[in-house]
């Protein structure tokens, strides 16, 4: 039961306005190109422009005769330090700058070091690369075929094949399949696509000789694991570097990754003992980061004539590019895609992913969601709409008929997941109400009587978040734990550390309400701080939702180790014993004895002027989570579309999002985390997609041809919530970051399916541009 | 990234002569803005050249051209050209076939078709300017060839160096093309 | 290299002055030469409206112009927005009204948001929207970026009434 404290303390619950806006709307923020330091040069780096090609030689004479231009890195410099090569933070090791060969367009082959932006651009523009072409590898499909070139002369094993993963079982799902009178299938591909965070990567990377450290200013959603990663593979003392992670302008995983670029501004700052600024282009960040997606996927439902669903079988082709470069638990090839079975209660059910290399830029999951997830939600709310056409059912009561019931949690799933809680039904009821879907059901009947294309969509999605307990996960070897560290000062105020990043989720703010919330404290008066590895305590980081989850939670418990201090103070100075004392937000009182009560600014001011006898002077505590589980948001998402049948321009007339992450801190931060997330979604289902042709040339590597909305795309967001707390949360708190962005996809899809339905059409894969819509249209004879 | 292009144009001089220039890969390339013939290896091969300007940057793309097949009764050559970029910033290949035909009130139909493939950056934007950039190098070949064909038909072309194809002025007369398009909705005639 | 050249550029109000090569972008004449780093860069096609200036009182991407063509010319950056100390109604409108997660966007939101309510002191939700179409947002889903354009037009409304 959460207490609700007045707007003054700011507590949970409460529409705090941010702090970290007032910098931010002055443009006064702190974002890694605002660095500058004494003595600074830039970096540039050269790139190559095939897909598959042996690296001949390369000729930086002339780049080095270019007017500021101070050093020029290749790989063959890397390699004399054992450099070359990095680890990834998935069991496998990608080129720094190449040697030997490139396997993806836009690979780092070379690093230019000059005075200024311009002149490094000019030494990039000067240095010749020596080619020679080889045959390309773009589709995942050939990628296992037996004439299919190889990629990898590192690897021991000579194949493209990264991994087999699978998990459930196999002849118990597939007896279910034998007997099932229903079976529907989906063959569903979540395309290629970036998260494009508005600021792209990079670092300022400054090792200073007079005294051996290395600062690095680094666009980091990470930066402790980034720490460690650099000493670790560097061979520089970890006392001696400190990351700082200042402004991050967006993250969405594409800043969890280590790359090319950062270790060479690294390497070069060691060598010429100055500052060395990298900031990559959007054409580089497009064509060579963290890019998401790319599973080629195939479910398969088995169910009873009254829809009643008793088996999920899911075959998965994953693409990672040239190098698994994916940042994910160590123990999961797929992420946590096993929660495919997503909101509905299967009796049975199995998976499997096989992964390969392609030559495209490697990685393989960010982009706004929690590894994998997105994929896994798109494709069962995918299948459970072909199951609905299927039996002519209509697609919420299908969902109702299936979902895991209210009273069934903590639920096993058949594929391993144990779900903390769930009401779905409350959720999909709520967001019915909204929409007023009867209505929309006898419209829609009456707009297709005259030959009008409207549909309707719905998304029941169940998310798995806050990466986890240490018996399970670790990204590279470290538990993903976090932490918190609070100290409060003589006169009552405070500061928080924490040891996740936030790229614009507002922590400064709502991790303030957290501390607020239990210790009574105005969060007016709490510093949030996080970001530089030298102050603040260690965690993983931000991503995959997990904030809330565990260094949220840090941050409650740290809080009331505090409090715990705080009450052996109060007795001290209250001349009571601890059992007689009782806590509101804020204070220490007698039970009984009104008025007899001490605040926590006395109580913090005495834990330093009159400190109880056997006690420590101070009054702070860190605390290091180790979650007990994951937590498990939900939502419905529905969505009403028109068809314009002259261009197949799909408009979203409507979209309604009910979501539930337990407990909110934040009520205005949390709207408009979904307001953003359900804008990333509707990118990603219409407009999103980095493809490659058969040489290997990257389409969509700028923003002219990779779309983001804007404003006048971007229709109105509906939003509400139902609450139902994760049993295991010290506030009973979820995260939700992320939900809009792997709830959406499918409620836009189902969507346009919906309209198209009556034609006899049951899938169409993503990005559903007006090309895609219009050309089903023609075929099925709808326009001339 | 391949693109097909099909291009014909008319000249009033008579089949032979016409013949006697498009035989020879020199003559032809002579007439390609910023291409030209370093070597000939034998009758069949050819080492060329083809610089491409973009402003302050240029580009010069080495390699072979291929004789594959040439019919003097027929009237038809095939050839392949293939090149990469000096600096390593990509690369280019090409299948050509050029036929020509008699016309009945006089002159020569010259009609090509050729399969280009580009790799590297400027794959990534040339797809939405291989057409338009390729029509206009193609009406600037055309005025070179037909200049060549008055001065002197019966010489066999000398290599001369040629100035590189400024890409600013081809790119912005293929965008204005590309407008005219837009704005017209008609394709751009060729002569 | 090319010769440097000098130019003159009235930036928030005060006069500045700089010798820089023809080549060097406006954006980079303000961030980089004269340290004004509200302004961001966020792509290089001239798509994302993170760059937007005023020049001459007219929305500009400062990353399409050269810091030449700016001479003896008047800029606005975010930074210029602040009067006597006091933010701007477009400034508190965003912070009241959450129109702003990273942060990188909005510079050159506020910039194109003022563009507009000086063209059209009462712009409808449609006219805002499209106002804003050059400026690309990641984290907002610009619903509040709106609330926060509309609670600004009616503060300025009412000064102006008031005056």
């Amino acid at each position: 039961m959460i207490v609700k404290t007045s707007p003054e303390i700011g507590g949970l619950g409460h529409s705090v306005k941010r702090k970290e806006d007032l910098r931010l709307i002055q443009g006064k923020g702190n974002f890694v190109d605002d660095v500058r330091l004494p003595g600074m040069v830039y970096g540039h780096v050269v790139r190559s422009p095939f897909a598959h090609a042996r690296l001949k030689g390369i000729d930086i004479a002339n780049a080095l005769k270019t007017p500021g231009v101070m050093a020029v890195i290749t790989g063959e410099d890397l390699a004399k330090a054992g450099l070359a090569w990095m680890p990834t933070l998935f069991h496998d090791k990608q080129m720094v700058l190449a040697t030997g060969k490139v396997l993806f367009q836009a690979q780092e082959v070379a690093f230019v070091v000059a005075e200024d932006r311009y002149s490094a651009a000019d030494g990039a523009e000067a240095v010749e690369v020596d080619y020679e072409e080889l045959p390309v590898l773009v589709d995942p499909h050939r990628s296992l075929d037996p004439d299919a070139p190889i990629l990898r002369e590192d690897r021991e094993e000579k194949s493209n094949h990264i991994f087999h993963w699978e998990v459930g079982g196999r002849e118990e799902t597939e007896r279910e399949f034998q007997q099932a009178p229903v079976k529907a299938r989906v063959d569903a591909v979540f395309q290629r696509c970036h998260p494009a965070p508005l600021e792209t990567c990079g670092c300022v990377a400054d090792f200073n000789p007079a005294t051996g450290k290395l600062t690095v200013w680094l666009t980091s959603q990470a930066p402790h694991a980034h720490r460690t990663l650099f000493a670790i593979v560097g061979g520089i003392p970890e006392n001696n570097i400190r990351v700082i992670s200042p402004d991050i302008g967006g993250g969405f995983g594409n800043k969890v990754p280590i790359y090319p670029g950062y270790v060479c501004a690294v390497v070069a700052s060691l060598k010429l003992g100055r500052p060395v600024k990298w900031i990559e282009t959007r054409s580089e960040n497009l064509q060579s980061t963290g890019f998401a997606r790319d599973y080629h996927m195939t479910a398969e439902i088995a169910a009873d004539r009254d829809g009643k669903v008793k088996a999920l079988r899911v075959k998965t082709l994953a693409d990672h590019g040239a190098f698994n470069a994916a940042a994910q638990p160590s123990k999961f090839p797929a992420g946590l895609f096993s929660v495919c079975t997503g909101s509905y209660d299967f009796e049975k059910a199995f998976c499997e992913v096989d992964g390969v290399y392609t030559n495209k830029a490697p990685g393989g999951i960010a982009y706004r969601c929690s590894f994998r997830v997105t994929e896994a939600a798109y494709l069962i709310e995918r299948a459970m709409d072909v199951l609905a056409h299927e039996l002519k059912a209509d697609p919420a009561e299908l969902r109702l008929k299936n979902f895991i019931p209210a009273d069934k949690f903590p639920y096993q799933s058949p594929l391993g997941w144990s779900y903390d809680s769930g009401n779905y039904a409350g959720a999909m009821h709520r967001a019915l109400e909204m929409a007023g879907y009867r209505e929309l059901r006898q419209e829609q009947a009456a707009r297709r009587a005259h030959g009008e294309l409207m549909g309707i969509g719905i998304s029941s999605f169940t998310e798995i978040v806050g990466a986890g307990p240490a018996h399970t996960f670790d990204i590279a070897g470290i538990k993903m734990f976090d932490s918190c560290e609070i100290r409060v000062h003589p006169t009552g105020k405070a500061i928080a550390r924490f040891g996740t990043k936030s790229q614009g989720q507002g922590h400064e703010t709502a991790f303030g309400q957290i501390v607020a919330q239990e210790l009574g404290i105005p969060v007016a008066d709490i510093t949030v701080e996080e970001g530089d590895t030298d102050t603040a305590p260690y965690g993983l980081g931000t991503y995959a939702s997990r904030s809330t989850p565990t260094a949220g939670a840090a941050g409650a418990m740290a809080a009331r180790k505090i409090r715990d201090k705080a009450k052996k103070i109060a007795a001290y100075l209250l001349e009571a014993s601890e059992e007689d004392l009782e806590w509101e937000p804020g204070k220490f009182s007698v039970k009984g004895v009104p008025g007899k009560a001490k605040t926590i600014q006395e109580i913090a001011f005495a834990a330093y002027t009159n400190i109880p006898p056997g006690l420590e002077a101070g009054l702070e505590a860190v605390h290091y989570y180790d979650p007990p589980n994951l937590t498990f948001p939900f939502g419905t998402y529905i969505c009403v579309v028109d068809i314009d049948k002259g261009t197949g321009e799909v408009k979203v007339r409507r979209f309604v999002a009910v979501d539930d992450c337990g407990n909110i801190i934040n009520p205005m931060i949390v709207e408009g985390q979904i307001h953003g997330g359900l804008t990333e979604g509707l990118a990603i289902a219409f407009m999103q997609l980095i493809s490659y042709d058969e040489n290997g040339n990257v389409q969509g590597g700028n923003f002219m041809d990779y779309l983001v909305p804007t404003a006048v795309e971007t229709p109105h967001w509906e939003t509400d919530k139902t609450c139902t707390p994760s049993p295991h949360h010290p506030f009973g708190a979820k995260g939700v970051g992320e939900s809009p962005n792997v709830g959406s996809p499918a409620a836009f899809v189902n969507a346009v399916v919906d309209a198209l339905a009556h034609l006899g059409v049951t899938h169409i894969d993503m990005p559903v541009t007006p090309w895609k819509v219009w050309r089903i249209l023609k075929e099925k004879g709808v326009v001339n | 990234m391949a693109v097909r292009i099909e291009k014909k144009f008319q000249v009033k001089e008579a089949i032979d002569q016409a013949w006697t220039l498009l035989r020879d890969p020199r003559n032809v390339a002579g007439c390609i803005p910023g291409a030209q013939i370093t070597e000939a290896v034998d009758e069949q091969t050819f080492h060329g050249i083809v610089s491409v300007k973009v402003g302050p940057a240029l580009a010069n793309y080495k390699g072979e051209l291929h004789v594959d097949r040439r019919d003097d009764a027929a009237h038809e050559i095939e050839f392949t050209g293939k090149g990469l970029d000096v600096k390593g910033r990509g690369s280019a290949s090409m299948k050509m076939t050029g036929r020509l035909s008699s016309l009945p009130e006089g002159g020569t139909e010259v009609a090509t078709v050729a399969e280009v493939n580009v790799v590297g950056i400027l794959a990534q934007f040339g797809g939405r300017m291989i057409n338009d950039v390729s029509d206009v190098m193609f009406k600037e070949f055309v005025k070179r060839f037909e200049e060549k064909l008055r001065e002197d038909p019966a010489a066999p072309g000398t290599p001369e160096a040629a100035a590189p194809a400024d890409g600013i002025k081809i790119v912005s007369a293929a965008m204005k093309g590309a407008i005219r398009r837009m704005v017209h909705g008609m394709p751009e005639e060729s002569q | 290299m090319a010769q440097k050249l000098q130019v003159h550029v009235k930036l928030n109000g005060r006069e500045q002055s700089a010798e820089i090569e023809p080549r060097l972008l406006l954006v980079h004449l303000i961030r980089d030469v004269l340290g004004l780093t509200g302004t961001h860069v966020g792509c290089d096609t001239s798509n994302c409206g993170a760059c937007t200036v005023l020049l001459d009182g007219r929305p500009i991407k400062s990353c399409t112009c050269f810091a030449v063509q700016a001479d003896g010319h008047e800029i606005l950056t975010i930074e210029g927005m602040m009067r006597d100390g006091q933010l701007h109604p477009l400034q508190q409108g965003f912070h009241e009204e959450h129109g702003l997660q990273c942060g990188f966007c909005t510079p050159g939101m506020i910039l194109s948001a003022y563009a507009l309510l000086q063209h059209n002191p009462s712009p409808s939700e449609e006219e805002i929207r499209w106002g804003i179409s050059g400026n690309l947002c990641r984290c907002t889903g610009y619903q509040n970026i709106v609330c926060a354009i509309q609670n600004a037009a009616g503060k300025m409304r009412q000064k102006e009434a008031a005056a």
